[in-house]
């Protein structure tokens, strides 16, 4: 009875068939624009829990159907697609934050005129991410990869008309485009090596699954991991590529939460896990992938500590976050980096999508500039509180226990790794405390003709349901109870328990949002207390490690030089050779035309002297 | 190259060549347009002499007739119903001139080389038949039959489509 | 013998055609291309004794070619002189509909 399996097919067309019909319908229809685009995340979402459902069922067994696309000699291309356990479980998050963003996004984008394109893209972008969780082979997903790229692109600058927009939006194609080039010589190597230059993640599987099978040597298997890494530190802003992600913030806000938050940069960890067998055949990639992850993940919590804008702090965030999961990965547990994905997905969306409701009330995006907003909205405060109690890893809220199975993990194979982590979840716990008590309490300075009100029904009910996935979603997976891990794995990654973990991870949150609170929200301690005694710290943080100034300086100026050196070679040495060419042709046009003088004996002489040299072309053959 | 053996035809082609050579170029390079005509009448002379040369009597004959007769006279009729007295200094065009010159001088190389590397088989020629004339009205006759009458045809149009063309004018 | 009379008719067709591409008066185009004609002929007639099948077939394609050759300078002269008649010159030069 695996009936809505098999039709799991249909679940992206949705999304797909509700872009097409927003695209034809035009800006007009304002309303049914949202309709429109809110039923077909519906539907998806609703044939997503039904095959989330059936799989909860029994022991399904992995489905997946393809047809033939394109045919190269021995070679074969097929679309189609498969569900496991773990894609149902994706199908899940895609669309549940999707249809709560469109549902949130019609109060957030009501006034904006675009706003049916909006839907449209958003519709489009559901459809892509789908696709890509969905895909059963390694070039239909590139496909999808580069889909989803695109949307981000183009809802990043969604308002084109700030130059801060488009210029978000050309950096996040490029640099993620920089890993995407990693990922296709990632694929194009696997395609090379592979038996039978099969693409599909079964036969990946299946190659790769017994550790090292033979088939592929190490060195190259460690090459494919590699580059196929490359493509995660693209799309999950891991280090160094994560520039890309605090500035995408530039994006409308619950963009931020859909595609920046929960889904599309989860992609990079989906992708990790669908070839997670790759990375385990190869030690050395393992070892690469982990330090990247736990090097993001301190990294970019450092770097939130000292941010005033609270959508940057949410991205650092979830770069940090997603360092987690990398780190996860690396270590070995998936269950961990999936188990983290899905409560982080649920999480910061409500983080974001609460930012927005903030933003939306007061108008800017400077935390120095709001406070004391709890009394006038108390829904968004709830929420934002449940949403920050869970990343910072407080039980029983769902972030602690995908942490807890990361450090346990971390703890069994890599100590130091679980002190960097453990490091990570202190600062995360006080740059969120940070976060909260500096918005949320203490007094307002706002100006007074600000009037701030609790947002609309329609955007504080999707807080409410993420808010309560947030609280429940992390029992699927407690130190007592691995049933997530046995379901995706199939029961081959024994669960990781370790009391001294839990009892850590919980002093470090507690620690950090205690120290938050005395700096933040009691005043206890000196604010600017590092920033007078040690102001460089205070300043590199700020700036995020002059990362962006780096790369301005070692990448940015000197391919600029060369494309104004290549530019000049165009000006000087092409640019008069064409001119050159148009002035040829143009001289010759002319003196041809005096031929077409209409006079019968210039006609007589030109075919004339075409037959002379016609016969001299073929007789004088015979002399050379 | 040239293994020819000096006998009698030799010597008549070569006058016959010459006249019709020196008639060819005068044509072309002769001012008045009547002299250019009677030049031409001379090369149509010395073509009937190759004919007999080549014992077609009955040929040359015609082309005397036709030819020397008749075209010449029709082309001095047509330069005096269409010559307006002024001679228009011509407007020189110096290049088209060259370039006809030269390609003309490449067709003319080309078919020289033609004809010298070709080797002709060494057959018996053609004996002067008994009667010329009788044997060419026989064949015309029998074998030419058809081709015969349709040139009667063409030339009964020709002549009507003249006189049409001609007349039409002068309405 | 043959190819010194193929060498005159190539001589003959050559000057008829420079006169046929370079004389400004129609008439005297219309003569040079007669010229070509009778190149024509000399070639047909000297093949008819020389070739390699001699028979008297070759010179029965003269008559026919003299005879078209005549019924072309009938209906050329014609012509010529209903146009000298429209345009009042029969110089190739004006005649330029062509470009047109």
């Amino acid at each position: 009875m695996d009936h809505f399996t098999q039709t799991a097919w249909l679940i992206p067309l949705f999304p797909l068939a509700a872009f097409l019909l927003l695209t034809a319908l035009g800006r007009s229809y304002r309303k049914a624009g949202v309709l429109i685009g809110s039923i077909g995340s519906l539907a998806a979402l609703v044939m997503s829990l039904l095959v989330l459902f059936e799989r909860l069922g029994s022991d399904a067994v992995d489905y997946s159907n393809s047809f033939k696309w394109i045919d190269f000699g021995d070679v074969t291309f097929r679309i189609g697609f498969e569900v496991t356990n773990l894609n149902a479980l994706m199908l899940v998050i895609v669309t549940v934050v999707s249809f709560l963003v469109n549902v949130y996004s019609a109060g957030y984008m009501k006034k904006d005129e675009r706003i049916t394109v909006f839907y449209g893209y958003v519709a489009l972008f559901t459809f892509a991410m789908l696709g890509l969780v969905l895909s059963d082979n390694m070039l239909i997903f590139y496909i999808f990869w580069e889909l989803v790229g695109v949307c981000s692109f183009l809802l990043v600058g969604f308002w084109y008309a700030k130059p801060a927009a488009r210029a978000a939006a050309k950096k996040a194609f490029i640099v993620t485009r920089i890993g995407d080039a990693g990922l296709l010589l990632g694929i194009i190597v696997l395609f090379w090596y592979m038996p039978g230059h099969a693409l599909d993640f079964s036969n990946i599987h299946n190659v790769f699954n017994e550790g090292q099978s033979g088939a592929i040597t190490m060195s190259i298997t460690t090459s494919i991991a590699l580059l196929l890494f490359m493509g995660v530190i693209g799309k999950s802003g891991q280090f160094p590529l994560h520039v890309w992600l605090p500035d995408a913030m530039e994006g409308p806000t619950p963009i931020s939460a859909l595609i920046h938050a929960a889904t599309m940069v989860a992609a990079g960890v989906f992708l990790l896990a669908r070839t997670f067998d790759i990375f385990e055949a190869s030690a050395a990639a393992m070892h690469t992938v982990a330090y990247f992850g736990g090097f993001t993940a301190i990294f970019a919590a450092t770097v939130a500590i000292a941010q005033k804008d609270i959508k940057r702090i949410l991205a650092y965030s979830t770069i940090s976050q997603l360092g987690y999961m990398v780190m996860a990965m690396g270590l070995g547990s998936m269950t961990g980096g999936i188990f983290h994905l899905f409560t982080h997905a649920f999480f910061k969306a409500l983080l974001f999508l609460a930012a927005g409701s903030v933003i939306h009330a007061v108008h800017t995006q400077n935390i120095h500039e709001m406070g004391g907003l709890s009394s006038k909205m108390r829904v968004t405060t709830w929420t934002f509180a449940i949403g920050t109690l869970s990343l910072s890893g407080i039980p029983p809220f769902s972030g602690f226990w995908s942490k807890d199975t990361i450090l346990a993990t971390a703890l069994d194979e890599n100590p130091f790794l679980f002190a960097v982590g453990l490091a990570a979840a202190f600062c995360t716990a006080l740059y969120m405390s940070r976060l909260f008590f500096i918005v949320f309490t203490g007094k307002s300075r706002l100006p007074h003709s600000v009037e701030v009100k609790e947002s609309s029904k329609v955007m504080t009910i999707p807080l409410l349901v993420l808010a309560v996935i947030s609280i429940g979603a992390g029992f699927v997976e407690t130190p007592w109870n691995g049933w997530l891990g046995r379901w995706l794995t199939g029961g081959a990654e024994e669960a990781h328990a370790s009391g001294a973990a839990i009892v850590a991870s919980i002093a470090v949150g507690v620690l950090g949002i205690y120290i938050g609170w005395l700096m933040y929200g009691k005043s206890s301690i000196e604010r600017g207390v590092t920033s007078a005694r040690m102001p460089w710290v205070a300043n590199v943080l700020e700036k995020q490690y002059y990362m962006n100034e780096f790369y301005a300086v070692a990448i940015v100026k000197p391919v600029r030089g060369l494309g104004k050196g290549l530019n000049a070679i165009d000006e000087y040495v092409i640019g008069v050779a064409v001119r050159f060419i148009g002035l040829a042709a143009g001289a010759g046009s002319r003196m041809l035309n005096r031929l077409n003088n209409g006079q019968t004996q210039t006609y007589g002489l030109t075919a004339m002297i075409g037959l002379v040299v016609i016969i001299v072309a073929i007789v004088g053959r015979r002399f050379w | 190259m040239f293994n020819i053996d000096f006998n009698g035809e030799f010597a008549a082609f070569f006058i016959f060549s010459a006249i019709m050579i020196i008639g060819a170029v005068l044509m072309v390079s002769l001012q008045k347009v009547v002299h250019m005509v009677i030049s031409m009448a001379g090369v149509f002379l010395g073509l009937a002499g190759m004919f007999v040369l080549l014992d077609a009597e009955f040929v040359a004959f015609v082309q005397v007739l036709i030819y020397a007769g008749a075209v010449s006279i029709l082309m001095i009729f047509g330069i005096m119903m269409t010559n307006h007295q002024a001679v228009k200094a011509d407007p020189v065009k110096p290049l088209h001139e060259t370039l006809a010159a030269i390609a003309a001088l490449c067709l003319f190389g080309i078919l020289f080389y033609a004809i010298r590397t070709t080797t002709f088989p060494d057959v018996q020629p053609l004996q002067g038949v008994e009667d010329n004339t009788f044997s060419i009205g026989e064949l015309l006759y029998t074998g030419y039959v058809v081709p015969f009458e349709l040139l009667s045809v063409l030339l009964t149009v020709a002549f009507i489509g003249a006189i049409a063309l001609a007349k039409k004018g002068a309405d | 013998m043959l190819p010194s009379y193929l060498t005159m008719a190539a001589i003959l067709f050559c000057i008829g055609l420079y006169g046929a591409l370079v004389k400004r008066n129609a008439i005297i185009v219309l003569l040079s291309i007669e010229l070509m004609l009778n190149a024509v002929n000399l070639n047909l007639v000297a093949f008819s004794k020389y070739g390699v099948v001699p028979s008297l077939t070759g010179q029965v394609f003269a008559l026919f070619t003299i005879t078209v050759a005549a019924a072309e300078a009938a209906v050329g002269v014609a012509v010529l002189i209903a146009l000298f008649r429209a345009r009042g010159t029969v110089n190739m030069d004006e005649f330029d509909e062509m470009r047109r």
